[in-house]
This record gives structure tokens, sequence and C-alpha cells, in this order.
């Protein structure tokens, strides 16, 4: 059994303080099994040999910052730069191994869009699942469901099985969801431009209308959306903030990495 | 975590709605859907009454034997399907752990939950094939609920303790499966416990016996027996032996709980990174 450290991850309701995320000396290293440690036998065998059987892999190094409530923070970096791993210590997915992670209010997470929806089940079954995971009782969906159908101009297909919903069907489905969910900061990875032109105009609307009232983190690869709906916007390398700015000089400096 | 973040609103939905879409999915795409919860305990009855009651002659001593067996078998296909789905859950959920945070436990009871419907569906089989037999209704029915409470603790603690060791180690369901079958002829549900004894009692058989009625899934199905079925089965409580002998299942159970949840609370911080 290896032993780990673990961070803190604080939740705090502070209606007058004006932080919303306080994240400072985060660090956070996964245990990749090197050889193949999976399963019992060679859990036993490395014992034996005195091999660990894992290495170490770093993936945030050291990052603070802070976030204000109402600023639209977009998060940059190349793959594997440690966004996603960020974003699920902030969600509570992961555990902070060192320093600290402060947040202060309601944080509703989309690491994915759609989690929980099975293929098996039809539209109207995975839209009631859904919200379950997003905290929305049965009866709140049932008030609500009616919007989320229109929204996702799904009306004749909600007693289908998933399975039979085109991908972008059902990326419209989850996203109707997901936009339901009220909270004081919204987390979202890779949500952005789903669906076709008409579908993308809709979330094209919702965006603009959190900006300045929302505190919202996106993660995104999209230098068009940074500009268009962050206040601010960080740049991540290698589990490190290499620049921390206005979205325009973070744009530059993201596609100056690749020069 | 305390009592009431345990038990709180969304936690509350989020179990029932898990439940829910794991009962539905069960029998997905089934012809005869929920009827095969019914029918896979039956017909595993049916073949082990054809064999031990009709051709081998288990059971001849005793009274109401069908209904007695199919207590037995009933129990176990719970136990049987309870900590194999709870073991698993864990990792068939793997998507779900990745991507949301919520209290993990909610996942393993979920499952387990699904379990304990079936089993509530296969007592009121069990009820109508005891008054066709002409078992007589008795207050001690009452008493049942308390046994399978205490079948559901051991299954729910086994199915932490395991579920928690299989996010690493899958081997686990594997070792699980094996350790079963075994199990299955550890506990007397087609052989009755005098046989063990045999005619002439002597010292080996009788410990064999007191070890058999030590395991805590032997004494709940012969006290779920003995309340529902027939007072003149041989229980935990009622056979000759020493008062530790009788306390063991009780405290195995709240052993496995404790040491269960415990473990798998501790653990459940890495099972997003580790599933």
């Amino acid at each position: 059994m290896v032993k780990r450290k673990i961070g803190a991850r604080k939740l705090i309701i502070e209606p007058e303080n004006q932080i919303a995320i306080k994240v400072s000396g985060l660090h956070k290293s996964f245990l990749l099994p090197t050889e193949r440690a999976w399963g019992l036998k060679q859990a036993f065998f490395n014992r034996l040999r005195g091999i660990k059987g894992y290495r170490e892999q770093k993936v945030i190094d050291g990052i603070s910052f802070e976030i204000k409530k109402g600023e639209f923070v977009g998060i940059v970096g190349r793959n594997g730069s440690g966004k996603s791993t960020l974003l699920k210590i902030l969600s509570g997915i992961y555990y902070p191994e060192k320093g600290s992670v402060t947040i202060n209010g309601n944080l509703v997470p989309f690491i994915e869009l759609g989690v929980g929806f099975n293929p098996e089940l039809t539209g109207r079954e995975n839209i009631y699942l859904n919200g379950a995971l997003l905290g929305f009782s049965h009866k709140e969906m049932s008030e609500m469901y009616d919007e989320i159908v229109r929204f996702a101009e799904l009306e004749p297909f909600m007693d289908q099985k998933l399975k039979n919903y085109s991908s972008g069907m059902q990326v419209r489905l989850a996203f109707s969801i997901a936009i339901r969910a009220k909270g004081d900061i919204l987390v979202l990875d890779e949500v952005l431009a789903v669906g076709d032109a008409a579908f993308q105009k809709k979330c094209n609307d919702y965006f603009e209308s959190l900006r300045g009232k929302q505190t919202v983190i996106l993660v995104t690869h999209s230098m068009e959306n940074v500009e268009k709906y962050c206040s601010r916007a960080i740049l991540l390398e290698n589990g490190k903030i290499v620049k921390d700015g206005s979205p325009k000089k973070i744009a530059q400096a993201y596609l100056k990495l690749w020069d | 975590m305390g009592i009431p973040r345990v038990l709180n609103q969304k936690n509350r939905i989020l179990l029932k709605e898990l439940t829910k879409t794991d009962f539905k999915l069960r029998y997905q795409g089934s012809a005869l859907g929920y009827l095969w919860a019914l029918l896979r305990p039956l017909l595993m009855f049916a073949i082990l009454y054809l064999v031990f009651a009709m051709i081998m002659r288990f059971g001849d001593e005793i009274p109401h034997y069908p209904v007695y067996l199919l207590t037995g078998t009933t129990l176990w296909s719970f136990f049987s399907e309870c900590t194999s789905q709870g073991i698993q859950a864990m990792v068939v959920r793997g998507d779900l752990i990745r991507k949301v945070s919520f209290p993990k436990y909610i996942v393993v009871v979920s499952a387990t939950f699904t379990a304990l419907i079936n089993l509530a569906i296969n007592l009121c089989v069990v009820v109508i094939f005891a008054l066709l037999d002409g078992v007589e209704i008795s207050w001690s029915w009452l008493l049942v609920p308390v046994f399978i409470l205490e079948l559901y603790m051991l299954s729910l603690g086994i199915s932490f303790l395991l579920g928690a060791i299989n996010v690493r180690y899958r081997d686990v369901t594997s070792i699980w499966d094996v350790l079963m079958q075994a199990l299955f002829y550890a506990i007397p549900i087609i052989y009755p416990i005098s046989m063990v004894i045999g005619g002439e009692a002597s010292g080996a058989r009788m410990l064999a016996a007191k070890v058999i009625l030590a395991n805590p899934i032997s004494q709940v199905v012969q006290d779920v027996r003995y309340n529902l079925v027939t007072t003149s089965t041989i229980t935990t409580w009622s056979f000759e032996s020493g008062w530790y002998w009788k306390i063991i299942p009780i405290v195995v159970v709240t052993t496995v709980l404790i040491t269960g949840a415990l473990y798998f609370r501790w653990q459940s911080k890495f099972f997003a990174e580790e599933v």
C-alpha cells in the first residue's frame, strides 16, 4: 500500500467575500504503474523483488491563483499541460496532494457533457438520470423537462433509446440539461461549440448571458472562444502557470508555444 | 463526514435515480424482462429440488422440505447477487466516478438495493409456496426482516471492503466467484444440518456442525427457516454449543461492516484516479 499525502480542499460560503476560488501552492502527481502492475500477482512479485511498480508523474507543479466573483476565466495550454487535472481538483474529483484549494460558494462542474448517459435508456430516462447527478430531484426535473427538450430541439425523439441518437443529438441533449444547473461557480471542460450552426447560436447566446454575472472557469483549445467570452485567461505549461492576463495576450502566447 | 451529510437530499436523489437505472438496465432487452428476477432463483430451486430431494432423498425427515429448500436458495441468491454486484459497482460505474464528485458509497449501495428489491419479490413467492404447502401463518414471520437486515449488513460490509480493493486489483472479482462456489457448500442450503451430525454424533462431526452454524450466512438461513417454515430447524441458538459459538455470527457481521465501511471511506479519495 502506498502512502500518499493529501492537501486541503475547503468549501466555504461567504457572500461578502469577493474571492470565488483561491488556489495556493497546489501540487499533484499520479502514480503510474510501470510494468504490468495491474493485478495481485504482479503486486506480490514486485514487492518480493523490491520494485515499486509505479513511477510518479508530476502533473500540477506548484500553482497559485485567485479568481474573483464574476470573472470568466479561460484556462489554456497544450495537451498534457495539466488543465483537466486542475479542473478535476477544483471540482473535488481528485484530491490535491499538496497545497490548498478554497471554493467560496456552490461549484457545478462539467468535466464532460452527458455524464452517466446510458445508451440503453430512452432520452427521457437519461434526462432524469443526468439531472440527478447535477442534484436535481425528479420533481424539479419534471418542471424543467419541456424546456430542456425544446432547447435541444428533440421533441419527437424523447421515447427513443439514446443509442439510436446521432452523436450531435446526444450532445445537444446533454448541453440542454447542463445549462439548467444553477451554481455560483461553473466549471466547464471543452463543452463549447456543439451541434449545427443553429444550435451553436443558442449556445453562444447562453455564454453571452453568463458574462459578468456568473463566475465561470472554461478549459478550451479555441482561442476564438477565449477572446470572445473570457475576461481573463491563464496559460499552463508542464503543470505551471506561465502567463496570467488578458485573453488577447494569452491567445498570442498560446499560439507562440509552437513557434 | 457526519450523518446529516451522508443522507442529505442530493445524495438521496442520486441513490434513488441510480437504483432505478440499475434495476431497469438489469433485464433490458430480454423478452421476459423483470420476470427473470423471479425465474432465475425458481429454476435454480427446481434443479436442486430434483437432484437432492427427489433423487438423493435429502430432507425426508424435514417437514415442508420444498419450502425449506426454497427459503435457503432465495437467501443464497440474494447474498450472491448483492455481493457480486456490490463488489463490481465501483468499476462498472467508473465513468461517473472519474467525472462527477459525489460520495462513492452511493454507487455501492444502489447496486445492493437492486438485489434487495429482487429479494422482496422472491420472498413473496416463498410465502405463496409456504401457504400452498400448508405452512401455518405465525407471528414469528415478523422476525424474518430482522435476519434479512443482518444478511444485508454482511453483504454491504463485504461489498465495501472487497469493492474498494477491486478498484486496484481486479482479481478480487474472480477470487470471490470461486469463494462463493465453496461457500455454497459450507452452508446448509441443500443438505440439512442433521446430516452433518449423523446418526452417532462423533466429536469431529459435532465440530463440523458448530463451524457451519458459526457462519453468519448459515445462522441467518436457519433462523429464517425456523421462523418462517418449521420450528424443527436446527439454529445456531438452539444447537448445543458454547456461548462463544453463538455470538460468532453477530461479531463477524459487525466487524466486516465496520471495517469495510472505514476502509472504503479511506480509499474512496483515490478511486477517481485508479478506477
